[in-house]
């Protein structure tokens, strides 16, 4: 079995770029299911800490208390420890009440204002009982010295809030808010082939227009030999603008632009509740733990035949 | 609040003050102590910061009085309807009609009827009845005139030198006619004025009350006076009108000229909500100082009775002459009444009136004003209504949309459905004229009249009162001001009078009032008769155009025009066009802009010129059921039901109307990315799929806010006279979770399904009683108010819920282009297609079967503009018309390359609208046509098709599946039938009728129709005695309990003894079968039975069953 064909792969990843809260890198060698599990993993399947029940004890803000608990659930608190937690509802410490260490973190926010001055309640205001998870620290790109919390909302005199809230681990599948994935997108990366002898037949004004009609800026003349040169193909969005103006110049054929099948550019964008860096690790740690479960073990026999090949294939390896 | 003051007249006058009780207020209204205040004054009084008032608050409920079509007052208008000649023998079924209006705005109408043999008859009507009489009774008894002066009169239209000529509209005829009229005089041998007076008296004396006593001539005096032209109040105005009357009836017989439309704005005006309540006010007071006279001659009359026989009785302290007994008397008659009936009319819309008050209708007057959002608010106050009347009729004229109505109503906001095109919308720059001139200072309007009159005489008019005899027209022009012949004007000075009179119309030193109406009716061949027809009178329609005629350095050239006069003016669209008028016609005026035909709704929609007009029609009607920011005071107010939407944004792609009527202080939906995409089907038929994620952090959610009110007062006062408050039982301490120790519940406390939520506690009984709440969803309390004035045990309080209304599959939403859709699926994030290059995930896929056949090209354009609006970080504007004004402005730029439109976009013109949105797209590296690359969510392919993907302004309809769903498997039976009961607010079902039996049966489905019309409803087995086919003489009979054998341990348990029927007829059991029938068979066969038919059933096995 492992002599003859495999559909084993060994993909490979390259990371282009890396920031705290993205991540740009190349997987090669693989194809598009996998890359779609990745990216579908990293958006809803990755675990993060994200509130969960509200207590409110005391509302006099102009938002109602459910309006102002969906607020605080949508804050992303920072969760690098939730790989580790359990989840609330089988955790056998508690009896599922998420007041034990192991699955929940409890936050209290006191505001109330007693000025003239309109009262920004933000995420600073949360105080968390855990040091390891907090909201995510935000600050102004034109100001990166102040940091800025959420406003949650805003009270005038004399209004007041105050409530205890519980944060659980949770996945992005249950809901939105556990997702840790701003964005996550690939594209396959493309192939460009100019046709340089069909090339040379355009003028340089021809040249020029052909450039322009791609909204991006994939193709370029360079400057001393007055060729169209590929600048950046992953600019290249798959619109096809430049073929159907070759095609309407009446220069078809003038390039050729193809998908790569199995190499993906992807970019991952954290919301900050765990390192983009991390996500994708945590994304590809889970995606082995959906395999490791749909991997039969020996002792399920009756399941082979539900399977069938598949699962002769997944023993197999 | 009203005190009036009452004049009693006995010699000297005494005023003696009556009340009359108390006037609702409308808001923001003199009397109302908001009146005037600013923003911030509003917002302590915890009222909208945008308040605007105009309405009243009637039991909590905010009232607003519809505008209503009338026909335009004081306006004689020729008209044939068929419902005039079954008058009586003789009538044709032409008339000239006139609603004259006296000043405290009560009007009486007058018909002038043809009749057959050439004569013509005077039609009004006192209390209900219609009176006819010989018009020329009437001319005679107004004024003191010769049969000579009377025929030339009528003549003086008609010379032969003319006839044929345009505009001529006597004809011979008119000379024989004028004799028929005059010998119908002789005939009844009336010669004088006095005669003639004499003869209406006598006729009209018994239905004139109050006046049994007077002579003829006076009775006939106030004939003429309360019932003939009540708008003059001289004889000699009303002669002149009426022979103008008649000229324009010969001239409508003679076909000279066409009758007036009585369906087209020009020959109408509106009902205003001051007007009406002023004429009910005056009939109410008119109806107590009869009634006060009746028991003041009651009582006269028993004192002189009692003084005839001779008897005491304690009556006889009454004495006329002493004024407290007169007002004891007076004071017998209900005075609150008056100010009651005003609150009954405003609360329920309803006239209670003998007179009718020359009204067609007598309900509907006011509506409640709702504030679904803000749209459906203002839509209320610019809603103008045909009249009920209308609503029943079987043509589909009145409906039409008349070019007449052009700037005045908008074409685009009427409902479609029943009340297509009587519900009308006013335009956003239309008005109304009032009592109140642009500074807000009461008119006088005797004055305008005046300076108009010495205006008119200075350029060159013939006053008409001196001479009664005038020639007519071609040669001369009747000049009519507010329903009186004033005057006469040579027909080739016309046109120069009436550039002065606008001259002077828009001239800052208002010589004239702006908003006079200065019908010019020209010469034509058979067309509308002519004149020149001058209003000045309140209730009309103006609207602003701009005046080119005036040099343009004179600033103040907008000029206010009614519907009468618009119609023979030339008014240019500038659109570019010049509406046909070429050279002939030279344009003297010019719209503002385009948009001013639209109303304010109507003005709300993005580029509603590049769409389907009947798209922009559903796009009105769905903005007014958006559920969106409804209010501001929204934690003040307690509305029965009140829709919220919890995160509204701003559109991208605005109208400048979004800025000029503050819309975003209200906003009303959600800049939501639309694909345009068939993903999996479930978008198929108008559904569409939203994104779950996206919901689940915060797009269209929403809340339904309820206020109950609990009116102990009510309640115990309905049953017994028991003393109820709110308190808890101290011993049941169940229901201590949900209610407070004050027996309501706890702010912010969920309430489920059946949960109490309020107990009461009778002194007298001295029992608590919780009340549980209905509805089938957990709700919310939001609030709890108390009311009333006793503080210790207050006894009325509101409650107001929150339902939450997330959406949900089976909510509506809508797009501002009649594009409406049903939620049909929530996917999450990752199962929605993605954008390769940016990540985006759409909030919502549409079908783009959506498009070919609807052709809403403005949701495209909008598409693409948001997306580079938002690209660029600002607003588009997006105003109709504006391309053409730009154009027309600014004579077209070069042209650029037009680029083949793939996506079945507007024609790319050069400088287009799509070019300019595309080249937004282009600058930011994307797509020129808005598409975009889009890769399966599910599997991570690239779509086949670029998608066409960008943000459009969604709006969340309030019709939503949470609301309406109904759903049984068994539950409560109707107690007679035993079938279910209907109701989804009772846990019914829904019917399974005919129609669905009907498809059944064409299934072949026999097992299912037996299930659902038999097993499932009503299922009972009947016994049947077979010797008499009864099923009503049977009876089973308890048979004597037999002692319980002893348990058998894993045996079966015992058999059921069988029943032991009989039949009460028989006497026997034999022959009992028993048979399975609806109940409801066996209920008929009882109702039978009560009217004594005898029902028998004949069982057979034949069937083989």
């Amino acid at each position: 079995m492992d002599g003859g064909m495999s559909y084993q792969r060994f993909p490979k990843v390259k990371i282009r770029e890396m920031k705290d809260d993205m991540v740009k890198f190349e997987l090669r060698e693989t194809d598009a299911s996998v890359a779609n599990a990745l990216r579908r993993v990293m958006i809803a399947e990755v675990p993060t800490v994200a509130i969960d029940l509200v207590e409110i004890e005391v509302n006099s803000s102009v938002l109602n208390d459910e309006f102002i608990a969906h607020r605080l659930g949508l804050i992303p608190l920072t969760s690098d420890r939730a790989m580790s937690m359990r989840f609330s509802r089988d955790c056998d410490a508690c009896d599922g009440d998420g007041q034990c260490e192991f699955c929940s973190v409890e936050f209290h926010l006191r505001a109330k204002c007693l000025t003239d001055q309109t009262l920004d309640v933000t995420s600073k205001d949360l105080y968390s009982s855990d040091h390891t998870v907090v909201p995510v620290e935000f600050s102004d790109p034109n100001d990166p010295g102040e940091q800025r919390g959420i406003i949650i909302v805003k009270l005038r005199r004399g209004q007041e809030l105050r409530l205890r809230a519980i944060a659980r681990k949770g996945i992005g599948k249950d809901h939105a808010k556990w997702s840790p994935a701003a964005t996550v997108t690939f594209m396959y990366e493309p192939t460009i082939r100019i046709n340089e002898d069909l090339m040379e037949t355009l003028s340089l004004e021809e040249k020029r227009t052909w450039i322009e009609s791609s909204p991006t800026k994939v193709f370029d003349i360079d400057p001393v030999t007055q060729q169209v040169v590929v600048v950046e193909p992953e600019a290249y969005t798959y619109d096809d603008e430049v073929i159907k103006k070759a095609d309407a110049m009446g220069k078809s054929g003038l390039v050729e632009i193809e998908a790569k099948e199995d190499s993906f550019i992807f970019t991952v964008e954290s919301t900050g509740a765990i390192k983009a860096s991390q996500l994708v690790l945590n994304a590809i740690e889970i995606l082995k733990q959906k395999l490791d479960a749909v991997r039969l073990s020996d002792d399920t026999v009756e399941a082979d035949d539900q399977f069938g090949e598949l699962g002769a294939h997944l023993r197999g390896g | 609040m009203a005190e009036v003051c009452f004049q009693y007249d006995d010699g000297p006058v005494i005023r003696e003050r009556f009340n009359f009780g108390q006037f609702p207020i409308m808001l923001k209204s003199k009397y109302c102590h908001l009146r005037g205040a600013d923003p911030q004054k509003l917002v302590s009084c915890r009222e909208e910061p945008s308040e605007m008032g105009g309405y009243f608050i009637l039991n909590g409920l905010e009232r607003v009085v519809r505008l209503l079509i009338l026909p335009k007052r004081n306006y004689p208008m020729s008209m044939v309807r068929n419902s005039f000649s079954d008058r009586r023998e003789g009538y044709t079924d032409k008339a000239v009609v006139i609603r004259c209006e006296r000043k405290n705005q009560s009007s009486v109408s007058v018909k002038l009827y043809y009749l057959r043999n050439g004569s013509a008859r005077l039609g009004f009507w006192i209390q209900g009845r219609e009176y006819l009489l010989p018009v020329g009774v009437v001319l005679k008894a107004l004024v003191d005139t010769t049969d000579h002066e009377i025929y030339v009169s009528l003549t003086c239209c008609y010379s032969e030198r003319d006839e044929m000529e345009k505009g001529a509209v006597g004809t011979q005829l008119m000379g024989e006619r004028a004799k028929i009229i005059l010998d119908e005089v002789r005939d009844l041998s009336l010669f004088t004025r006095l005669q003639c007076l004499e003869h209406i008296g006598e006729h009209f004396q018994p239905v004139m009350e109050g006046l049994e006593t007077k002579s003829y001539s006076d009775v006939a005096d106030s004939v003429l006076e309360d019932y003939i032209f009540v708008h003059l109040d001289n004889n000699y105005d009303k002669f002149n009108l009426l022979i103008f009357m008649l000229q324009k009836l010969f001239s409508l017989i003679d076909q000279t000229s066409v009758p007036d439309n009585s369906d087209s704005l020009q020959n109408q005006e509106v009902l205003l909500p001051g007007h009406l309540i002023t004429i009910y006010l005056k009939e109410k007071l008119e109806d107590w100082l009869r009634k006060a006279k009746k028991s003041l001659q009651d009582e006269i009359n028993k004192k002189s009775n009692i003084n005839n026989k001779g008897s005491n009785n304690k009556n006889k302290s009454f004495d006329f002459c002493s004024l407290a007994d007169v007002k004891k008397i007076l004071d017998k008659n209900p005075v609150k009444q008056i100010s009651s009936s005003v609150e009954n009319l405003l609360k329920t819309g309803r006239l209670i009136t003998q007179t009718g008050l020359d009204l067609q209708q007598r309900a509907g007057f006011t509506v409640q004003a709702e504030r679904l959002n803000f749209l459906r608010f203002i839509s209320h106050f610019r809603a103008v209504h045909r009249g009920a009347s209308f609503a029943g009729l079987r043509t589909t004229t009145v409906r039409k949309l008349l070019p007449e109505s052009w700037g005045f109503l908008c074409p685009v906001h009427t409902p479609d459905g029943e009340p297509c095109g009587l519900l009308n919308h006013m335009t956003s720059n239309c008005r109304i004229t009032s009592f109140f001139d642009s500074q807000g200072n009461i008119r006088d309007f005797k004055k305008i009249r005046k300076t108009i009159l010495s205006v008119l005489i200075a350029v060159g008019m013939t006053p008409s009162l001196p001479n009664l005899v005038q020639a007519g027209p071609p040669e001369v022009l009747s000049v009519l001001l507010d329903g009186r012949v004033v005057g006469s004007l040579p027909s080739s000075m016309v046109e120069k009078v009436v550039g002065h009179l606008r001259r002077l119309k828009v001239s800052a030193n208002a010589m004239i009032a702006n908003d006079l109406e200065v019908g010019y009716v020209p010469l034509s061949l058979g067309g509308a008769y002519p004149g020149l027809y001058l209003f000045t009178s309140p209730a009309r329609f103006v609207r602003p155009v701009r005046n080119i005629s005036i040099p343009s350095e004179e600033s103040q050239n907008i000029e206010l025009i009614g519907p009468f006069e618009q119609v023979f003016m030339e008014i240019r669209c500038p659109d570019g066009g010049d509406g046909g008028r070429r050279n002939a016609f030279p344009a003297t005026h010019e719209e503002i802009h385009p948009t001013g035909m639209l109303s304010v709704v109507a003005n709300l929609t993005p580029w509603s010129d590049h769409n389907q007009s009947p798209r922009n029609m559903y796009q009105c009607q769905m903005a007014k059921q958006t559920m969106a920011f409804s209010s501001q005071a929204i934690n003040f107010r307690a509305d029965q039901k009140l829709y919220h939407l919890q995160t509204p944004q701003s559109p991208i792609v605005r109208t400048s109307s979004y800025t000029k009527y503050g819309i975003d202080e209200y906003p009303s939906g959600t800049n939501a990315i639309v694909a345009v995409l068939a993903y999996t089907g479930y978008d198929m038929e108008d559904a569409m799929i939203l994104n779950k994620s996206s919901v689940e952090r915060g797009m269209c959610r929403g809340q339904i806010y309820q206020t109950e009110t609990i009116d102990l007062t009510e309640q115990s006062s309905r049953s017994d006279h028991s003393q109820k408050i709110f308190r808890r039982s101290n011993v049941n301490k169940s229901m201590h979770s949900t209610i407070d120790s004050d027996g309501l519940p706890y702010v912010g406390q969920t309430i489920q399904q059946n949960q109490p939520y309020y107990c009461t506690y009778d002194e007298v009984t001295s029992t608590t009683r919780p009340y549980n709440r209905k509805g089938s969803e957990p709700v919310v309390v939001d609030y709890v108010a108390l009311d009333g004035k006793n503080k210790e045990h207050p006894r009325k309080a509101n409650i107001r819920f929150r339902h939450p209304r997330n959406p949900v599959i089976g909510d509506k939403f809508s797009s501002r282009h009649g594009q409406k859709g049903v939620c049909s699926q929530l996917w999450p994030d990752i199962d929605m297609p993605f954008s390769g290059v940016t990540g985006m995930r759409p909030d919502l896929i549409i079908n783009p079967h959506a498009f070919p056949s609807r052709m809403t090209i403005a949701m495209l354009l909008e598409s693409v503009a948001a997306k580079g609006g938002s690209l660029h970080g600002y607003f588009v504007d997006a105003t109709p018309f504006t391309i053409p004004v730009k154009k027309d402005n600014a004579d077209s730029k070069p042209k650029t390359s037009s680029l083949e439109e793939t996506d079945g976009k507007t024609e790319s013109k050069p400088n287009s609208l799509v070019e300019e949105l595309g080249e937004m797209l282009k600058e930011r590296g994307f797509n020129y046509h808005g598409v975009e690359v889009l890769y399966s969510g599910v599997y991570g392919t690239e779509l086949t098709c670029e998608i066409f993907i960008g943000p459009v302004y969604y709006q969340r309809l309030r019709h939503m599946v949470s609301d309406k769903y109904q759903v049984r498997s068994t539950g409560t039976i109707d107690q007679v039938t035993r079938q279910p009961i209907k109701g989804r607010k009772r846990g019914g079902g829904i019917r399974f009728g005919e129609m669905e039996r009907d498809s059944m049966l064409a299934h072949g489905a026999a097992y299912l129709l037996h299930d659902r019309l038999h097993t499932c409803s009503d299922y009972h087995i009947a016994d049947v005695c077979t010797l008499c086919g009864s099923i009503l003489a049977t009876t089973s009979i308890q048979q004597q309990k037999q002692i319980q054998k002893p348990k058998k341990f894993g045996g079966l348990p015992p058999a059921r003894p069988p029943k032991k029927v009989i039949c009460h007829a028989c006497q026997s059991s034999k022959g009992m079968e028993t048979v399975a029938m609806p109940y409801v068979f066996r209920y008929l066969a009882a109702e039978l039975a009560a009217m004594n038919i005898k029902m028998t059933l004949q069982l057979s096995n034949a069937a083989g069953a």
